[in-house]
C-alpha cells in the first residue's frame, strides 16, 4: 500500500506507476471487489488521509462537492439545505449508518454501477466531474465520465477531485426516489431521480431530467426522449399520462435475480410520477393534479 | 476471510487507540482491522459476519463513527481512536444499555448485540433522548437474524432514559 502524503505527491506516483494500480478511499466498495477476485491490483493507493477533498461548498451559483466527502458528511453539511434535500433522501436511503459514514461520493461516482444510489440524482442535475492528472485538470459532465458498467473516463494517472453543478433557484426543484426490499441495506430494484425547471408564470416545464439506475446498460441513464415530450408543456393529467407512455417505450430495464423487468418498468413509472409530483409541490405548494 | 493482492504482504507500522489504550504494531497491507482487533489484539467481542459490509455485525466506533471493521484496512486505522464492546461495562458493572438489553431479553443469539450496543450508544452520545423512529434508524444498518428488533428498541429507549436520570 502506498500512502501519498499531498496531492502532488499522490499525481507523481500515479504518473510513475500506471499498472495494477488501485484507489482506495474508505474502502466499502474496492474490498469487497478485492474479496470477489473483480479486481487484483498491485499496488493500493490509500486516499483516506487527503482530508482536503472532503468538502462541501458553495461558490457563486455552483456547489461544489470534494470527492472524499462521505455521505454522511454530504447529508449533515450546512450548505445542503432544504432546496437540495435531495442529498438527504438519498442518504437516508443509502446503505446503513456504518455505510454512510465511510462511502464517499468519488466512489461512488467511480464505482459506476448501477447499485449506486447518488448516480441519478447526479445525473438529474447535469453535475460535472473534476478530473487531475500531474499535467493539469479537464471538467467532464458527468454522463460522458460514466462510460459503462465499472467504465470511466478516467485515465490511469488521473484522479478525481470533486462534483460540480449549478445550484437548485427557486424554479427548481429535484426529487430522488428508490425501491428495494428493505429500507436499509439494500441494493435498490430500481431507483429514480427528477430534476424540474417550472416557468412557474406559465405552468409549462421549462426544463427536465430524469434518470434511472438499473437500465439495461447496467450503469444509470437518463431517459432524454421522455424528457424531450416533456418539455415546454403544462403539468397536465394528459401530458402525464403521455410521458409514462414515452417512458414505458424508451425504459430498457434490466431483469435480474432480483426482480422481473416487467415489475421494474411498472415501478419505474410509479417512481417517476411521485418524483415529479413532488418537485411540483415544492415548487408549487399545491399537488400535483 | 484473506484479502490479497500483489504486494498484500508489505509491512506497515499502525499506531493507533483501542478502547483508550495507545497500540503500535506491525500490519501487513491486507489485514483488515477486523482481523488485527480479533487476532492480534484478541478483542473478541467484535464478530466477523458477511465480511462484505451487508450486515453491521462487525461494527465498532472509529473516532466516534460506526463503521464496519470488515471494510476498513487495519493501516487505515492509523491515529484514529476505536471504540469496541470490550470499553463498555463489565459482568459486575455493565453499561445501562447492557442491563436494559438484559432486562428486556432483547438478545437473542446475541450475535449482533455488539454491534447494536455501539450503535446504540453512538446514537446516545449525540441524542440522549431519541425517538423510536430513530433508534431504529440508528441500527438500521446491522441486521439481526433472529429479528428480535422489537425488543432491541425497548431496551435502547430504556436505556435512554436511565442515562438520563428518569
Amino acid at each position: 500500500m502506498y500512502v501519498p502524503s499531498d496531492l502532488t505527491d499522490l499525481l507523481e506516483y500515479l504518473d510513475t506507476n500506471q499498472s495494477g494500480v488501485n484507489l482506495i478511499a474508505n474502502g466499502s466498495d474496492l474490498i469487497n471487489r478485492i474479496q470477489r477476485r473483480e479486481v487484483t491490483p498491485r499496488v493500493i493507493v490509500d486516499l483516506s488521509g487527503l482530508s482536503e477533498f472532503n468538502y462541501v461548498r458553495k461558490e457563486e451559483k455552483t456547489i461544489k462537492i470534494g470527492a472524499l466527502t462521505t455521505i454522511a458528511d454530504l447529508a449533515s453539511s450546512p450548505v445542503i439545505d432544504s432546496r437540495h434535500s435531495v442529498f438527504r433522501e438519498v442518504a437516508t436511503k443509502f446503505g446503513g449508518p456504518s455505510i454512510q459514514n465511510v462511502a464517499t461520493v468519488g466512489g461512488n461516482i467511480c464505482a459506476a454501477s448501477s447499485s449506486e444510489d447518488l448516480l441519478p440524482v447526479l445525473l438529474a442535475l447535469d453535475a460535472k466531474v473534476r478530473l487531475k492528472s500531474k499535467f493539469g485538470e479537464r471538467l467532464l459532465g458527468i454522463e460522458e465520465f460514466l462510460k459503462g458498467k465499472r467504465l470511466v473516463e478516467l485515465k490511469a494517472n488521473e484522479i478525481l477531485v470533486e462534483t460540480i453543478f449549478q445550484e437548485l433557484d427557486e424554479s427548481s426543484a429535484c426529487a430522488f426516489e428508490k425501491v428495494g426490499m428493505r429500507n436499509s441495506l439494500i441494493i435498490a430494484f430500481v431507483s429514480t431521480a427528477v430534476c424540474l425547471r417550472l416557468d412557474k408564470r406559465s405552468g409549462r416545464v421549462d426544463d427536465v431530467r430524469i434518470a434511472f439506475n438499473r437500465v439495461a446498460g447496467k450503469i444509470p441513464e437518463r431517459a432524454k426522449r421522455t424528457e424531450d415530450t416533456l418539455r415546454g408543456k403544462p403539468l397536465t393529467m394528459q401530458v402525464l399520462e403521455e410521458t409514462k407512455s414515452a417512458l414505458r417505450r424508451e425504459l430498457r430495464l434490466s431483469s435480474d435475480f432480483r426482480v422481473s423487468e416487467e415489475y421494474r418498468s411498472e415501478v419505474a413509472v410509479v417512481l417517476f410520477m411521485r418524483s415529479i409530483a413532488r418537485c411540483y409541490a415544492t415548487l408549487v405548494g399545491r399537488s400535483l393534479v | 476471510m484473506q484479502l490479497w493482492w500483489d504486494e498484500a504482504l508489505s509491512k506497515h507500522l499502525l499506531k493507533f487507540n483501542v478502547n483508550g489504550k495507545d497500540h503500535a504494531l506491525v500490519v501487513e497491507s491486507h489485514e483488515r482491522l477486523l482481523d488485527v482487533l480479533r487476532d492480534r489484539l484478541k478483542l473478541k467481542g467484535t464478530k466477523e459476519g458477511c465480511s462484505t459490509g451487508d450486515c453491521g455485525i462487525c461494527a465498532v466506533l472509529m473516532d466516534g463513527k460506526l463503521v464496519n471493521s470488515c471494510l476498513v484496512l487495519a493501516i487505515q486505522a492509523r491515529n484514529k481512536k476505536i471504540t469496541t464492546i470490550e470499553a463498555l461495562g463489565t459482568a459486575e458493572k455493565p453499561h445501562p444499555l447492557q442491563t436494559a438489553f438484559v432486562k428486556w431479553n432483547a438478545c437473542q443469539c446475541g450475535f449482533c448485540i455488539p454491534a447494536m450496543i455501539l450503535a446504540s450508544k453512538n446514537l446516545l452520545d449525540k441524542n440522549p433522548k431519541p425517538t423510536d423512529e430513530e433508534i431504529k434508524v440508528a441500527i438500521s444498518g446491522i441486521l439481526c437474524r433472529c429479528t428480535g428488533y422489537q425488543k432491541i428498541v425497548d431496551a435502547v429507549r430504556t436505556a435512554a432514559s436511565e442515562m438520563r436520570g428518569e
